[in-house]
């Protein structure tokens, strides 16, 4: 009974609360879009599970300057100027996208676009025990990891794309380990990344000076909508003083990022912003084409490629569950439900990036170089696929009536010349529709091999829409249409081959 | 040539078949009849080494199947080239064409080549009637065609005896008068062959006949004292 007035109470104040926020008319927060899984050392979590990083820092500054708290907004890197588009108070909405965005043409025209905060260069990062890599120049016939769709990926290309076999991948950290662990030669990077993983990789060192990206610097900037004008003058306004007072410049070298480009930057503060001569990094319409059709010759290599092992181990697992012992039935059972419940994009991960550990823990270093993307990427598929199919043939194999085995043995086949000759090749036809369905569902997983620098279609999409933010919608089709086009001709060819060979045809009774 | 000696086989504690032993002899045709469940399919079966037993012993010239244990495969694979069956049901292949299932046997059990083969393979669809219909899938064919079908594929890897398990049971009278005229033709010939029948016009004409009641052989002897 004591208790009562004090739950009351309780109750009270939380009616209260809000209306106290009210009254004090507090400003919104600054909400601030970034992807914290890009990493360090723009935003990432420190050991005891806080976020730090320069832009985090940067941020908190940004926002205390506006009289606003900082309210971060994780999102998927490429995607994050699009959620300028939809209003801030709403969940996932922002009030500026700050992520290590470049200035550029494009998205200078249709978003509203701050002073630099940031001029980054272009590192070219390398193991310290390979001599062979002393500049930029020395690249010929190396493979070399990017970032895939960046700037950094965009300069490789157009400087060295003929003569490097250049490999593109979503995630940073990965192209930095497989450089340190010799699966690469090298990889490009902005500065502040190269700055935070020479740090953290005692194997690996910086080669030549740092490039500039373009004609201009490599400006960082920040986005917001082209109707927050007043915004943006308070932001243009927080970055000068933050360049002039020492704020930044204290930020930057807790992370060792100032340098004499920041220097100049913090002198160069009254001139004409944005440049006038930004150059336009589109791409035309033929080039994109050529490349969606290249990326779309990769879905189909590692499906075509794939599928027929799949279909192969699939048979055999099937085999082994219906007429084997239990001492092979039980394993096949568990590897069917491991492959099935687990996700592709995990097995893929673990085939490319574990199993080299192994390789090495066995004394096998020599395999390692054999496990490239693409073999790695295959194997994933077919060895998922495998489960599905192995489900399908035993689904087939049951479906066989019995005495067509009786049958078979009462002529004096062996129990495998029976398989052989008279049951699988009923059940292959009896599951042409299901595993004709699964094929067509590889073609669009293919797209998972993305992560271990296979440039399939979707990845290929993903990388082009960043420079071409005015077609994504034509970008988006394209790369759709691509992939029906690529899957209806199958379909039709499945239901042909299911006409020809499944099941008894009509009317055949005279 | 087949000797079955005190066979049992139960399923449980239900007796399918109860100390059964009968002889064929060489170009003898052996009927078996009596009630349905009196296990007389089941014996068929266990001739062919589809079925295990209990207790008791099969034997096919020098080759013994024994009861209370697993068959040898090898055995089972030599046993089966020297005993064919036909099916209730047919069982012909339905992936393969008529000629193609004759030649089944030949060719993937007996390992021949086709060009060995298929010239007795032929000439076997022409004998049972078939020889217009050479490349006819079983799905296009009668009831009764394909039980002929059937009949020349056991005699393509050419046993010494054939088992036959209702051959006509699961036809209409006009097809059972096509099969079991190619049946008397086989038993002119000289075949020896076991069949479970309740045909009697057949019956009658067979050189043995057992009636076989709730898993036991209740009667032996010539159709006249039998039936």
């Amino acid at each position: 009974m004591n208790d009562f007035p004090r739950v009351w109470v309780v109750f009270l104040l939380l009616l209260g609360l809000p209306a106290a926020g009210l009254s004090q008319d507090k400003k919104p927060p600054l909400k601030w879009g970034t992807d914290p899984t890009g990493g360090a050392p723009f935003i990432y979590k420190n050991k005891s599970g806080d976020y730090v990083g320069f832009e985090k820092e940067f941020a908190d500054y940004l926002a205390e300057k506006l009289g606003r708290e900082s309210e971060m907004v994780a999102g998927d890197w490429a995607n994050l100027p699009q959620q300028l588009t939809k209003p801030a108070d709403v969940s996932g909405g922002v009030d500026i996208v700050l992520n290590g965005y470049e200035l550029r043409k494009d998205l200078a025209a249709k978003y509203g676009v701050t002073r630099a905060y940031y001029v980054y260069r272009l590192s070219l990062i390398v193991r310290k025990d390979d001599d062979s890599i002393r500049g930029w120049d020395d690249l010929d016939g190396k493979t070399v990891g990017v970032l895939g769709g960046t700037t950094a990926h965009r300069y490789t290309k157009k400087k060295y794309g003929q003569s490097i076999d250049l490999k593109s991948n979503p995630d940073v950290a990965n192209v930095v380990k497989l450089v340190n662990d010799d699966r690469m030669d090298a990889t490009v990077q902005d500065s502040p990344v190269a700055v935070h993983f020479l740090k953290e990789y005692e194997g690996l060192r910086e080669a030549g000076e740092p490039a500039q990206p373009g004609e201009l610097p490599g400006y960082y900037v920040i986005y917001y909508r082209k109707s927050d004008t007043e915004l943006g003058a308070k932001l243009d306004k927080a970055i000068v003083e933050g360049l002039k007072d020492g704020t930044l410049k204290a930020i930057y070298e807790r992370y060792g990022l100032w340098n004499a480009d920041q220097e100049k930057l913090a002198t160069e503060t009254d001139g004409p912003w944005p440049p006038a001569n930004l150059p336009d990094e589109a791409s035309q319409w033929p080039e994109l084409f050529e490349e969606l059709l290249l990326a779309a010759g990769m879905t189909i290599l590692l499906a075509v490629t794939s599928f027929p092992i799949a279909m192969a181990i699939g048979l055999l697992v099937a085999l082994g569950r219906v007429y084997g012992p239990w001492i092979v039935r039980v394993p096949l059972g568990i590897y069917v439900e491991v492959l099935r419940g687990t996700p592709l994009l995990l097995q893929l991960f673990l085939i490319y990036y574990m199993v080299p550990e192994l390789f090495l823990k066995a004394d096998m270093a020599g395999w390692v170089k054999w496990l490239t993307p693409f073999v790695a990427g295959v194997m994933g598929l077919a060895v998922n696929y495998s489960a599905y199919e192995a489900e399908n043939y035993r689904a087939g194999l049951q479906a066989v009536p019995k005495g067509q085995m009786e049958a078979a043995l009462a002529l004096g086949m062996t129990r495998f010349t029976a398989l052989r000759r008279v049951i699988v090749p009923q059940a292959l036809r009896i599951v042409i529709p299901p595993v004709t369905n699964d094929f067509i569902a590889l073609f669009k997983d293919t797209s998972a091999c993305s992560i271990l620098f296979v440039t399939e279609l979707t990845r290929k999409y993903n990388e082009l829409f960043n420079f071409n933010r005015d077609l994504i919608v034509e970008l988006a089709f394209l790369t759709a249409g691509l992939y029906l086009l690529m899957s209806y001709p199958l379909a039709i060819l499945a239901a042909r081959l299911e006409r020809k060979l499944g099941g008894p045809k009509e009317g055949g009774k005279p | 040539m087949i000797r079955v000696t005190k066979l049992t086989k139960s399923y449980g504690s239900q007796k399918i078949l109860d100390d059964v032993s009968l002889e064929v002899t060489v170009g003898e045709v052996t009927a078996l009849v009596g009630p349905s469940g009196g296990g007389k399919s089941t014996l068929l079966r266990c001739i062919n080494g589809l079925e295990t037993f209990q207790s008791g012993e099969i034997a096919v010239g020098d080759l013994k199947l024994a009861g209370g244990k697993p068959h040898v495969e090898w055995t089972l694979v030599q046993l089966r080239r020297r005993v064919g069956m036909v099916f209730q049901q047919f069982n012909l292949f339905p992936h393969l064409t008529a000629l193609e299932n004759v030649l089944s046997g030949p060719l993937f059990a007996l390992k021949e080549s086709r060009a060995a083969a298929e010239p007795r393979a032929k000439q076997l669809l022409e004998r049972v009637g078939l020889g217009h219909k050479f490349d006819a899938r079983p799905a296009n064919l009668s009831g009764g065609q394909q039980q002929r079908v059937a009949i020349a594929r056991a005699l393509a890897v050419n046993p010494a005896a054939i088992l036959f398990d209702e051959p006509t049971s699961a036809l209409d009278p006009q097809m059972a008068d096509e099969v079991l005229g190619v049946m008397r033709d086989l038993a002119r010939d000289g075949q020896t062959m076991i069949v479970v029948s309740h045909d009697m016009d057949f019956v009658k004409q067979a050189t043995t006949v057992h009636r076989m009641v709730a898993g036991r052989i209740a009667k032996s002897g010539p159709p006249s004292e039998v039936l």
